[in-house]
């Protein structure tokens, strides 16, 4: 067993999904997610995000650190998900930078919104910018950094379309829906 | 090997946890999440059948078992009620398939199923309360086309709502709807509560736990993420009223919680109790407290 994703397959990943559903009920707040057994340049929250959603019916993109032989053979192995271009992909995965430009990545249409991308972002190095954040699920406006929040801004003001993001790092998950607005800090130089 | 099949207290009848297939699961979270997304919008998922009729909570239980945790500890209620059928047998089933620690308590719950009502007792963060919905779509009984309100919700066309409204005030002199009163997700979506009674519709908003709603035969979830704001359409000079039978509880004495009236004689005499039974139990216990 010790090659599975998960160790007890129903239950690690009942586990899993329910830090996702916290992650996504309350944006802007760090959750933690589990270690499980996954390729080593995948986070251990980007590979649950994958194993606890993707299936046949998934078409996963890999952004160009991420479309190895070793990451595409662990998903397609235990998930059966399609490896996929931008604009049909339901999952993201890659680092800020290689993921850009965001256009690409479908936004649902006005009759099926959620018929859009979840974008996974690996790393934390992306140039970080203050913001204050409010919305659904945010009790007290939150602060946080985000990359090129006029993305974000942008994503919010197409609501209800628009893509979803959780950020990964390690064993730590972050989500930031369509429906968070985000405000930029004005640094005061 | 399934977890299941190492607990001896369970049945000979072996499940995977909490019933449904890791397959089935994935699509329903893939599905919840996105709910969570785009508070209130109604998201197509390919409904299974379940080891109960329609209209039993064949959605919620759907919604329950995706997001059930061995650690959970599950109520279940079905108009306020621990202890009627509905939920008995909901209870049991999770009991069963799950192993799940059971609670009538609301403050001690983790997840509450619920049918009907929402809990008098304030919810918490990070607690779920999964609604059964028999029809999701609140624009269903003016508008009998899903490609129809599909577009209205689309365009967030909603005029034709505001005219049964106004049509109620017109006819009755106020609005006549008591129960599934439609409300306005994060200045969105319509969306229907559930047959709730409209009383509950203000513990809908800025709720701090997790609302998620499951239509088993109209295969639809949605949700209503914490700290949403939740409002019941209405007009300026006409603004909605959340209100319940004008008596006390005949157990507890409660004036503030919601009530369901009985008939407790031959002649028809009419009594009032708490419809949410662990919140009349807590306040009978108050107020034996402070007899003594």
């Amino acid at each position: 067993m010790e090659n599975y994703p998960f160790s007890e397959n129903s239950i690690n990943s009942s586990i899993a999904f329910r830090s996702l559903v916290n992650a996504t009920s309350y944006p802007g707040t760090t959750f933690q997610i589990n270690k499980l057994n996954k390729p080593s340049v995948l986070s251990n929250a980007a590979a649950t995000i994958l194993i606890t959603l993707c299936d046949n019916e998934s078409n996963v993109y890999l952004s160009k650190e991420y479309n190895i032989e070793e990451v595409r053979n662990w998903l397609i192995f235990n998930t059966g998900a399609i490896i996929s271009n931008k604009k049909n992909a339901d999952f993201v995965i890659g680092t800020w930078k290689s993921l850009l430009p965001l256009n690409e990545f479908k936004i649902g249409v006005p009759e099926y919104p959620e018929r859009s991308a979840t974008l996974i972002i690996e790393e934390t190095k992306y140039k970080k910018v203050k913001c204050n954040i409010d919305g659904p699920g945010i009790k007290n406006k939150l602060n946080i950094d985000l990359p090129n929040p006029e993305f974000f801004i942008e994503n919010n003001n197409l609501y209800p379309l628009g893509l979803d993001f959780y950020f990964t790092n390690d064993l730590e998950i972050l989500s930031i829906p369509r429906s968070t607005k985000i405000n930029i800090i004005k640094s005061e130089h | 090997m399934n977890e299941m099949s190492k607990n001896e207290n369970l049945d000979i009848q072996i499940y995977n946890f909490a019933y449904l297939d890791e397959n089935t699961k994935r699509m329903i979270r893939r599905a919840l999440l996105k709910a969570l997304c785009i508070p209130g919008y109604q998201v197509p998922f390919s409904s299974r059948e379940m080891p109960m009729p329609y209209g039993w909570g064949t959605g919620g239980i759907q919604v329950t078992s995706a997001c059930l945790i061995p650690k959970d500890i599950l109520k279940v209620i079905d108009q306020g009620a621990d202890d009627t059928t509905n939920a008995v047998s909901i209870r049991k089933f999770f009991q069963k398939t799950a192993n799940v620690a059971v609670t009538e308590k609301t403050s001690d719950a983790s997840l509450i199923q619920t049918r009907h009502r929402i809990p008098e007792t304030k919810l918490k963060e990070k607690q779920i309360l999964v609604y059964q919905v028999p029809i999701p779509e609140p624009l269903r009984f003016l508008e009998p086309r899903e490609t129809e309100t599909r577009k209205m919700h689309a365009l967030s066309e909603y005029g034709l709502m505001y005219v049964k409204l106004y049509e109620d005030i017109a006819k009755h002199g106020h609005i006549e709807t008591a129960y599934a009163y439609p409300v306005k997700t994060n200045g969105n979506y319509v969306t229907d509560p559930s047959p709730i009674p409209k009383f509950d519709n203000p513990k809908m908003n800025n709720s701090p736990a997790i609302q998620l709603f499951g239509a088993g035969r109209e295969q639809r979830i949605y949700a209503i993420p914490p700290y949403t704001n939740v409002k019941s359409l209405d007009f300026e000079d006409y603004p909605f009223e959340a209100m319940k039978a004008n008596f006390k509880c005949s157990i507890c004495g409660s004036s503030d919680s919601y009530l369901d009236e009985i008939i407790v004689s031959d002649d028809g005499k009419r009594s009032y109790i708490c419809s949410d039974t662990d919140y009349c139990k807590e306040q009978t216990k108050l107020n034996s407290k402070k007899e003594d």
